[in-house]
């Protein structure tokens, strides 16, 4: 096998080892088993909230802890030893958190529709859309905490210290509705607020919000390059 | 066959020059060791060798590649043991042995690595439960699995035990005897005088010394004591004329003779002449840590900041 795949499959035996991974399925599940009592029958705002929560926890929680911990423990430097790059590490570990995420929204819509009696996502292709844009997104994010994080533990500090405000302005923690006018605005254009209204229009087969898709596109991007300039590999 | 070539590197941090115009070579199939204090540029070196930093001035040949434009071909023929480089916490052993085995062109059979660095046993281990020892011997078998040419391993025995420390020397030993070349870091002295065909001494940047452990030893040139308790009256006269004795001093029962050179041989043969048995004969025997004062002027536990 090529140092390349191989270096998939044993990265991730290590992200199901890793018990970060239960955290961040366990939390949404346990927030729409909970909640889901006072939603009525065709309800899609808990799921598309529940769904955020995951890919936020993946994102700003997973993502940049084991980067992070990568290049404080050398694994970077040693791999920029051999043939194979720090890049494909990077990268492979980008992909397999981004199936993760997907493997836990695809289970948060399941258990959804199934059990709690959601409505089925309306529209597929917006629900990809958006699924797919604000992931880059708040991962962008990810990336930028674990480029500049001093440590493993230093980012998964940080990264837990940025998902709470981000959730509160996302409306995770409370309906929108209930929010502060202000801080209910400030927060549609975080990575989290955007990312949950998206889905949410998808799923409910509300129409589509160009503008939200167009500023998670451009939050991936700068915030992307950003990362990219200041990682340091040691 | 010179397998490494390091002519004038320079490499500078800020304006502190790390590493200031060092010139060596290794020839195929030896244990060479860079040894010195911390902060005197023995890491920077490997590391420019390694392909791990890029050298300010100088040349740098290992396996005749250029270690900068050359590195992803170089990577396949070197291994590489870094200080303060771990694995993930819950990767088990033969899953970084197979791993990293399918990162080279023809890797050596892993499982036999296993075997050879006694890691049979804890082959499904994760790497957080194992020994300082045992994480050790795991490095080094990842710096072989890609059947390196030349393999550099950088303060191997740091925190280890001395049981376990000796274990490891005899297993790197085992690496040269397989025909590759080693490069071995090392700021303890004991270590460098076990293993090393040959030192370079590096002290501020600079290389102070290159030779055989047991040139250097010898190369220092001061006054080596003996001392012994005599069991029957003698004359010092009977040793003031021998070859390379400076003076001979009494203090209560004991005999100090201060000498140079091979002049203890001397000493004890004069005695048995003379009849004179001794007892409690010692020898203060030279180290590299005479040479390392000798050579720098400083004790070789003096710690530069950088």
């Amino acid at each position: 096998m090529t140092g390349f795949s191989k270096l998939a499959k044993v990265e991730s035996k290590l992200l199901l080892r890793d018990p970060s991974a239960i955290f961040s399925m366990a939390v949404p599940l346990f927030i729409l088993v909970i909640f889901s009592g006072g939603t009525s029958p065709g309800d899609t705002a808990l799921p598309s909230m529940s769904m955020t929560i995951a890919v936020g926890l993946v994102g700003l929680y997973m993502v940049p802890t084991t980067l992070a911990t990568y290049r404080e423990r050398g694994i970077l430097r040693r791999l920029s030893t051999t043939p194979v790059s720090p890049g494909a590490l990077l990268s492979v570990q980008l992909i397999l958190q981004l199936v993760f995420a997907l493997l836990a929204s695809a289970v948060l819509v399941t258990v959804s529709v199934v059990i709690f009696q959601a409505a089925l996502p309306a529209r597929a292709v917006a629900m990809v859309t958006a699924f797919l844009l604000g992931t880059s997104a708040i991962f962008a994010v990810g990336l930028l905490i674990a480029a500049t994080a001093a440590s493993g533990r230093a980012a998964n500090g940080i990264g837990v210290l940025l998902y709470f405000p981000l959730a509160f302005l996302g409306g995770l923690m409370q309906p929108k509705e209930a929010m502060p006018e202000l801080l209910a605005t400030i927060g549609e254009f975080t990575p989290l607020g955007l990312f949950r209204q998206a889905v949410h229009d998808a799923w409910s087969g509300a129409a589509t919000q160009p503008l939200l898709l167009a500023i998670m596109a451009v939050y991936a991007l700068l915030i992307g390059l950003v990362a990219a300039r200041f990682f340091r590999w040691e | 066959m010179a397998v490494i070539e390091v002519n004038d590197l320079v490499k500078t941090y800020g304006r502190l020059p790390v590493v200031n115009e060092v010139s060596f070579s290794v020839e195929q199939g030896e244990i060479f060791g860079i040894l010195g204090p911390n902060g005197a540029g023995k890491t920077t070196t490997v590391e420019c060798a390694e392909g791990l930093r890029r050298p300010d001035s100088g040349s740098i040949r290992v396996l005749g590649l250029d270690p900068v434009r050359d590195g992803r071909e170089l990577s396949h023929q070197v291994g590489v043991q870094l200080q303060e480089s771990l694995l993930p916490e819950n990767i088990k052993v033969w899953e970084a042995l197979d791993l990293y085995a399918s990162f080279y062109r023809a890797p050596k059979d892993w499982r036999e690595l296993l075997e050879e660095w006694g890691l049979a046993d804890k082959r499904q281990a994760r790497f957080a439960t194992l020994s300082g020892g045992q994480k050790q011997r795991l490095f080094i078998a990842l710096a072989l699995v890609g059947d390196p040419k030349v393999a550099f391993l950088d303060e191997l025995t740091t925190g280890l035990d001395p049981a376990a420390r000796r274990v490891t020397w005899e297993l790197i030993k085992r690496i040269r005897t397989g025909g590759v070349t080693v490069v071995l870091v090392s700021h303890y002295m004991d270590e460098v005088e076990e293993l090393c065909d040959r030192v370079a001494v590096f002290d501020r940047g600079r290389i102070v010394a290159l030779d055989t452990p047991s040139n250097l030893i010898s190369a220092v040139d001061a006054d080596q004591h003996l001392r012994f308790r005599p069991l029957a009256p003698f004359d010092d006269a009977l040793l003031m004329g021998l070859p390379g004795v400076v003076s001979v001093t009494r203090s209560g029962d004991r005999v100090i003779v201060t000498g140079r050179g091979d002049f203890a041989g001397a000493v004890t043969s004069a005695l048995a002449r003379g009849h004179v048995p001794v007892a409690e004969l010692r020898v203060g025997r030279h180290t590299l840590d005479d040479a390392f004062v000798a050579l720098t002027g400083r004790a070789f536990g003096t710690q530069e900041t950088r």
